[in-house]
């Protein structure tokens, strides 16, 4: 351009936001040499201003992207993509870490979002095969023990995972709310001489990390229970409410 | 997939082995894939057309060009006319497109499906690589503020 840049705030980088689009429209073009390339790719990760810049431009030009003439893939291609991913490694087993891996990766799985990429539905549905076992498999490899938290129509309400590191999280499967005045609080118990003990409060279930400190490492069959006590917590540090959900905790494969 | 490499690279191993880096990348990114930062869609495309650029301006460059430089030009025109054709008339990138001057709008296309630098396309369009960035910049600049 030969007219300057209105010179608006200057960004992270010390430059304009005119000559931040101006880098990120070359590079989502693919203009520039192989060097500044490699600098604007690193830039991604810590330039979010940039990055959604190069975002803005990708979604403009992507039209063209469809114009490409459809190919289809080679047998042997698939072949070789599948060996890739380590298809041999991707196991049979399916643990509920493993379902919840598929249900993340849900998006991956209509055959019409990879049919858009000019693919066949059937090598579509082999890769996606693959995939979802192989990012199955990763999520899988992080908790030990799981705890599925059953409401009392049986139905999974929350799932408590606890990994390697002793870090415990919680996650809300169902959408519960207390009750004006009221609050939801969780418990473990691994030692019933002792009695339950809280190990967080919500109002509303929500994905947590749950505080464990200062508490032997949680073992299987380890009992988790939400129940509802006055806002605040139970004021005898027991529960004292009607139980909404409890569940005990299972090794998984990757913990066994 | 194949097709956009292919029309970059102009040929098969090599948008193959391209394609087949992609797939690995996207497996392997897919569960850190953060939705909110854009279409799966244009990150697999960008995937793509990244490590079809990286091809392009590595050392292999010499072995894309060679023999068929000769018709190169006049393939290219093509390739942008067909490129242009195949947009949705109704959509904002190819209206926005038509209303840019006919030699700037193939230089864009061009610059996007084949994955040209500035100085490839300096050499096109005959004019001095200076003239050839303006040209480009203004161009684009153009066709955001339509998009906008």
């Amino acid at each position: 351009m030969d007219t300057p840049q209105p010179a608006s705030s200057a960004g992270v980088h010390g430059v304009t936001e005119g000559e931040c689009d101006q880098l990120a429209c070359d590079y989502a073009m693919g203009l520039l040499d192989a060097a500044a390339m490699e600098v604007c790719t690193a830039r991604l990760h810590d330039d979010t201003l940039f990055a959604a810049s190069v975002e803005a431009w990708r979604r403009r030009l992507g039209e063209l992207d469809v114009t490409a003439p459809e190919i289809a893939l080679e047998p042997s291609l698939w072949t070789r993509i599948e060996s890739s991913l380590g298809a041999p490694k991707v196991a049979t087993r399916k643990t509920s870490q493993q379902r919840m891996g598929e249900r993340l990766a849900a998006g991956w799985s209509s055959v019409v979002w990879w049919r858009s990429f000019g693919l066949a539905a059937a090598a579509a549905s082999l890769l996606l095969a693959i995939g979802l076992g192989y990012i199955a498999q990763r999520a899988a490899q992080a908790p030990v023990l799981v705890a599925v938290l059953l409401s009392d129509e049986r139905h999974p309400a929350g799932l408590v995972n606890v990994f390697r590191d002793g870090r415990t999280d919680f996650v809300a499967l169902q959408a519960i709310r207390a009750p004006e005045g009221k609050s939801l609080q969780l418990w473990t118990l691994w030692d019933r001489a002792r009695g339950p003990v809280s190990v967080g409060l919500m109002q509303e279930l929500h994905n947590a990390a749950l505080r464990l400190d200062g508490l032997p490492g949680t073992t299987a069959d380890q009992l988790f229970e939400v129940t509802l006590e006055p806002e605040g917590g139970s004021p005898t540090g027991r529960p004292t409410g009607p139980i909404l959900m409890k569940g005990n905790a299972g090794r998984t494969e990757g913990g066994a | 997939m194949t097709g956009v490499a292919l029309r970059m690279l102009r040929r098969r191993d090599l948008a193959d082995e391209v394609v087949h880096d992609t797939f690995l990348r996207v497996w392997e990114n897919a569960g850190s894939y953060d939705a909110g930062r854009g279409e799966p869609q244009s990150w697999v495309f960008a995937i793509l057309r990244y490590r079809a650029l990286s091809v392009l301006r590595s050392e292999g460059r010499i072995d894309l060009v060679g023999d068929v430089s000769s018709f190169e030009t006049i393939d290219e025109g093509a390739d942008a006319e067909a490129a242009l054709a195949a947009l949705s008339e109704r959509g904002a990138l190819r209206c926005c497109l038509d209303r840019l001057e006919p030699q700037r709008r193939q230089a864009i296309i061009l610059a996007y499906i084949k994955g040209l630098t500035h100085g490839e396309l300096a050499g096109r369009l005959g004019v001095p690589l200076g003239t050839a960035k303006a040209w480009i910049r203004r161009s684009l600049q153009a066709l955001r503020e339509c998009m906008a």
